[in-house]
């Protein structure tokens, strides 16, 4: 039995949070309530985010940075118009989440903080280079998505802490793509590979997700590919990188051994999408 | 383990109505336990199936991942509450013309999620029907009689 | 209602016409009621207690702290249950665990409380003494020398067939006709190799359930999803030693079955619960708890050889098996048995030998899943099939159609085949799928054939013409939702010349119905309805015998006719059924009923012919057969596989109701489509990893193509009504023979393992040569 307490603002969410041991906060619910249903969390009081204003909507900002309210449905973001070229990726993302009516109830700041590694949001936002806002019984502080996540399920979000936003940089004119490997429509990813390319042509960024605790990205291993997108001994190289990376576990979704095989055929997929190869005389 | 039950206000197939249910409870629990609206399946609880599948506002959600709690005050609609609804009719002729109700235990979500589809694209290809059923799992059709009943109300319906 | 009238759907509606099924409209409504649907007054809640041993000795339980909490009002364990024993080949297995557990989720006790969360919350709080015991995962481990014994008694336990079990070998079967060993010599061509099978789930969408409640006078009535009435009655009776006059049983809808619902799940355990607390009380399981308690179809270690001269002839092939049977017999015997019988597949082979093992092991028990065995011997043999074309330069219909057998023939060990539409159903796939792809590109196509039989045991039909002339059918067969109580109201319509909706079909109620072994084994259109046309004929027989009288004139001067009318040849006047029925009832005769019952009685084996031993079906059933086309698209990137195109032609006999037939074509090929590709249920240690439709995929409506072509191939069966032959099963058991053959098209790498994942594919894409010959 669970208590359901639905403050109206962030800072009484945070005092719930605080004030109650087992409390946890509640989003979209479309995974929290599926494990609270089979019994693998039993919080004793689920503070419902769904009243605070804060939380919702997606603005643009002067600096034409993107802020995607915490509460923001999958569907919503999957609709978004702003998210364009560089970030045309999270709307990929989302719109590969489940299914139809499961993204009708999850939201992006839920997906976040669960931090399953094969859900779909953070390959993409690694790749957008998303920031995290925060807030917590401390204040408020901001997140480099990518030091986000610190182990398998385990985030940088600490007690009594929920994310009230995901900022992304202003989209760029750039292709960019999300692809995942699953055994079914709808199912989490076995591998997946969210991809950006430089508005020149010349580089990318790339991440790498269900291969690792968080998503995989080699900032290093993108510069030096740069000018180098088609020639195949520095890609392979760059896969290499990746597959070093990589710290994939065996599940019923795939085996280790499969998924460290599927990062360079993912990264050369995704990029012969974005960039195709001229046809040469 | 005291069962603590909550009061709701929240609007049923059109009426008002007050639900007294555990505290925690989700909508299909409500729906099914203290409502006796059994339209609703429990195929799997975790928002996989889409057997419980129901309007919350007019958009559809799975009843077992919804908190009854964060209902109050909204508009519930289940196939109970159908009645007089064209579109609704029209999919249900259709499904029983087509041979898409086989054991019948997936049929009221799927016809709510294709109602929700032909709300929002009235003349759906057989992919973008696939794409909106897909998260309604059927193991006795294999889908191509619910897809063909789709697409002929569609058809149907925009004649 | 919003649909102002039902009348569009109830035209027509004899043999041969695709009526809407009879519980249509209520499924439309979300009116139609499962188990889960129904209500008692006073009715409590039950919930299970899962073992989280593998295998262990209970010591003793502690309830005082569980039957303090709130709302419970009676716990049951295997202290409440006598010695009985209930199974279908062999008498293994109690109501609940007693004295040891033999699985993780077994269940070891249960707790009736008002809700269902009180019963789930007292259930944590039982305690229970195990004693731990080494656990038997594999067959293999399951026959080494040392291994711990699941059933110590196993020699006591009745038995229905010669199961020469022994230690943990739970049952053995061994077939054999000609002289395999010498026909090798004769061979020009022989390929062989050793083949995997994973377990698959049934995932019917509705999870299983019961209600039963106890009344003043101890007479137990018990609503259950089910596959038989029948069975049911007898599983829990058995298993609870009450006689079965003491237990009616009886059916709501029931959300599939596959195999699943067809012997016990929580049936005696709800009784149990029912019985102590003197309550009613419904148990229904979660969806973990359907994967983790219920059965799930076999796994199989095939090995399997074949043979053939130059010019593609098949000589001789030899088979063993390897089953995995769980903790308890269960239908496995009767699996293993089967899939023996079928592993020759639907070709002349003089030379058969066909033996297998069946294990005890430390898992759920493994049992009836559509196909019973069939699908696992045939992705094998239909594999082997292609690989000897492929040797001989022969394509994959050459091959098959030079080896077919024919009407007349007998199937390996002894059966007729009365009527065998399989050539037809060959050239319908060739002649569809043929030439390239809509865009010009070729197809990655694979083939394969299987034949499945249909018959069975007992079956029965009432059919009761009411007082207006109308008729009330009741055969005692649940309608799993695949439509049989209108394929039954449609024969019986046609038998009595009446329009469709003029018969009803009375609900399975085992106080009321004549006896049905099951919905099962592809069987009711074609057993049960045998029994529905001869004991409608018997009704129409006495409305001539009424006839005549009124009419004054001799029953061989009158003919039936159309809307329930019989008049003399060459004149308008006749009566109605109205009116003779009124007579009937009121006046002389007695009230007009028909009734008949059957048991297949053919004899599977001919002594004469083949040797058989621990033969677990002396009577089978007739054949019908199928032919399956895949086209496929292997994704470069990851190796999956996703079936482009399909064509699935079925020899039925006799479509009773072509739609039917083919939402059965469609649905078992979609089913053996997640069974070939991602299906798999994955144990970690003795714990199921993925009892969840999180982590267990079955396929979406994007999984599956959109093209599934049906052709239904009408070869009448001499003995089937209106010559129907069953049509459940045939339509899945060639999807894993049929993909993988189209597999190793598009990739050059055989298989011999299932399912045929992304991973597996993409292995051997990168080195075909690793794999299989």
């Amino acid at each position: 039995m669970t208590e359901v307490l639905s403050p109206l603002t962030v800072d009484d969410a945070i005092a719930l949070l605080v004030e109650h041991d087992e409390a946890m906060p509640l989003a979209g619910g479309a995974t929290l309530i599926a494990m609270r249903n089979a019994s693998l969390v039993e919080p004793s009081h689920l503070v419902s985010l769904d009243r605070i204003a804060e939380l919702r909507g997606i603005d643009r900002t002067a600096d034409g940075t993107i802020r995607i309210g915490a509460m923001t449905r999958h569907c919503d973001t999957a609709a978004c118009a702003e998210l364009t070229g560089s970030l045309h990726v999270l709307r990929r993302a989302a719109g590969m989440i489940a299914n139809r009516v499961v993204r009708n109830m999850g939201t992006m700041g839920g997906a976040v903080a669960n931090a399953d590694p094969a859900a779909d949001y953070l390959p993409a936002l690694a790749c957008c280079d998303a920031t995290l806002e925060i807030a917590g019984p401390e204040g408020r502080r901001s997140l480099s998505i990518h030091d986000y996540v610190d182990d398998w399920y385990e985030t940088a979000l600490g007690e009594g802490e929920i994310i009230t936003a995901i900022m992304l940089p202003a989209p760029v004119e750039a292709p960019s793509a999300y692809r995942k490997i699953a055994r079914v429509s709808g199912d989490y990813a076995t591998a997946s590979c969210a991809m950006a390319l430089d508005p020149d042509g010349q580089g990318l960024r790339v991440a790498i997700g269900a291969c690792g605790p968080g998503p995989l990205r080699d900032r290093a291993g993108e510069d030096a590919l740069r000018g180098k997108l088609h020639d195949p001994a520095a890609l392979a190289e760059f896969a290499g990188r990746l597959v070093a990376l990589a710290d994939p576990v065996d599940d019923v979704r795939g085996s280790a051994e499969y998924r460290l095989r599927l990062i360079p055929r993912l990264v050369a997929s995704v990029l012969s999408e974005l960039a195709p190869q001229k046809e040469t005389a | 383990m005291m069962v603590k039950k909550v009061l709701h206000s929240l609007t049923l197939n059109g009426e008002e109505v007050q639900v007294a249910t555990a505290a925690g409870a989700t909508l299909l629990q409500t729906l099914r336990e203290d409502l006796r609206i059994l339209s609703s399946k429990r195929g799997c609880n975790q928002g996989v199936c889409g057997a419980c599948t129901v309007l919350v506002d007019g958009t559809p959600v799975r009843a077992c991942l919804t908190l009854t709690a964060r209902c109050e005050g909204h508009a519930v609609q289940t196939m109970e509450g159908m009645d007089g609804d064209r579109v609704m009719a029209t999919l249900q002729r259709h499904m029983v013309q087509s041979g898409g109700v086989q054991c019948g235990f997936c049929t009221g979500g799927v016809l709510i999620s294709a109602r929700d589809l032909l709300e929002a694209d009235p003349t759906p290809s057989r992919e973008a029907v696939k794409t909106a059923l897909s998260g309604n799992i059927c193991r006795c059709t294999g889908y191509r009689t619910i897809v063909d009943a789709v697409c002929g109300a569609a058809e149907e319906l925009s004649q | 209602m919003s649909l102002d009238q039902p009348e569009p759907i109830f035209v027509g509606g004899t043999v041969g016409q695709s009526v809407a099924k009879t519980d249509s409209l209520e499924k439309v409504q979300g009116r139609a009621e499962y188990i889960a649907d129904l209500y008692r007054p006073g009715m409590l809640h039950g919930a299970i207690l899962a073992s989280p041993h593998a295998h262990a000795r209970i010591r003793g339980y502690d309830l005082s702290e569980a039957m303090q909490a709130p709302g419970v009002v009676a716990i049951i364990t295997g202290d409440d249950v006598g010695e009985g024993r209930m199974g279908a080949f062999i008498k293994d297995e109690h109501a609940i665990a007693k004295g040891k557990v033999l699985y993780v989720g077994e269940p070891v006790a249960a707790v009736a409380a008002r809700t269902e969360e009180e019963a789930r919350h007292a259930c944590r709080l039982i305690k229970v003494d195990y004693e731990e015991l080494p656990a038997v995962l594999s067959p293999e481990e399951g026959l080494a020398r040392d291994a711990p014994i699941l059933h110590e008694h196993l020699a006591e336990y009745i038995k229905v067939f010669d199961a020469g079990s022994d230690g943990n070998l739970c049952s053995r079967t061994e077939l054999s006709e000609g002289d395999v060993d010498a026909a090798w010599a004769d061979c020009d061509v022989i390929v062989e190799g050793e083949y995997t099978t994973q377990p698959q789930a049934h995932v019917s969408m509705e999870p299983c359930g019961a209600l039963a409640e106890v009344d003043a006078a101890g007479r137990v009535t018990l609503w259950s999803a089910n596959q038989s009435v029948f069975r049911v009655q007898a599983n829990v009776c058995e298993s609870l030693g009450l006689p079965m006059s003491r237990l009616r049983s009886l059916t709501p809808r029931v959300g599939a079955g596959f195999g699943n619902k067809m012997e016990p799940h929580i049936q005696p355990i709800t009784v149990a619960l029912a019985m102590k607390a003197m309550r009613p009380v419904k148990l229904i399981l979660s969806r973990e708890e359907d994967f983790e308690m219920v059965r799930a179809r076999h796994p199989y270690r095939v090995r399997m050889k074949t043979g053939a001269k130059s010019d593609g002839t098949l000589v001789a092939r030899e088979c063993e098996v390897l089953v995995e049977c769980g903790a308890f017999a269960d239908d496995s015997p009767g699996v293993m048995g089967y899939s023996l019988l079928m592993c020759g597949g639907p070709y002349r082979i003089p030379h058969m030998k066909a033996s297998g093992k069946l294990v005890y092991t430390n898992k759920l028990r493994f049992g009836a899943f559509r196909g019973f065995g069939n699908p696992q011997v045939l992705f094998a043999g239909e594999q082997q099939i292609d690989q000897i074309g492929e040797k001989l330069g022969l394509d994959p219909f050459t091959i098959r159609r030079r080896n077919l057998l024919r009407r007349g023939d007998q199937w390996f060990v002894g059966p007729r085949i009365g009527s065998n539409g399989l050539g037809r159903c060959l050239d319908a796939v060739e002649q569809a799928a043929k030439g390239a792809r809509a865009d010009g590109s070729p197809r990655n196509f694979g083939l394969a054939v299987t034949a499945h039989i249909s018959g069975l045991l007992g079956t029965g039909a009432i059919v009761r013409m009411l007082e207006d002339g109308t008729i009330s059918l009741n055969t005692g067969a649940t309608d799993i939702g695949q439509g049989s109580d209108t394929v039954l109201a449609q024969i019986c319509a046609e038998e009595l010349k009446l329009p469709f909706d003029q018969v009803a079909v009375a609900s399975p109620d085992t106080d009321g119905s004549p006896y049905n072994w099951g919905t099962t084994a592809s069987r009711v259109t074609y057993t049960t309805g045998r029994a529905v046309k001869a004991a409608a004929k018997k009704v129409v027989d006495q409305a001539m015998d009424h006839a005549a009288e009124i009419l004054d004139c001799d029953v061989a001067d009158l003919e039936l006719r159309e809307g329930g009318r019989i008049g003399r040849h060459g004149s308008n006047t006749d009566v109605t059924f109205a009116q003779i029925s009124g007579r009937a009832h009121w006046a002389a005769g007695g009230p007009l009923v028909g009734s008949e019952t059957l048991v297949f009685d053919e004899p599977t084996h001919d002594p004469k012919r083949a040797i058989a031993l621990g033969l677990p079906f002396p009577r089978i059933g007739v054949f019908s057969f199928a032919a399956l086309g895949v086209d496929v698209d292997v994704d470069d990137t990851s190796g999956q596989v996703s079936v482009h195109e399909a064509w699935s032609a079925a020899d039925v006999g006799r479509a009773i109701n072509p739609r039917l037939v083919e939402v059965q074509l469609h649905g078992g090929f979609v089913q053996g489509l997640g069974y070939s590709l991602y299906e798999e249920m994955v144990w970690d240690g003795a714990r199921l990893a993925n009892p969840s439709l999180m982590d267990y995929k079955v396929p979406t409506a994007r999984d599956v193509p959109d093209a599934i072509h049906t052709f239904i191939i009408e070869d009448p069966d001499p003995t089937g009504p209106f010559g129907a032959k069953g049509a459940g099963e045939i339509g899945l058991n060639a999807a894993p023979g049929a993909i993988a053959n189209a597999v190793a098209r598009a990739t050059g790498a055989r298989h011999a393992h299932l399912p045929l994942t992304g991973e597996r594919v993409l292995a051997g894409m990168l080195d075909p040569g690793a794999l299989q010959d």
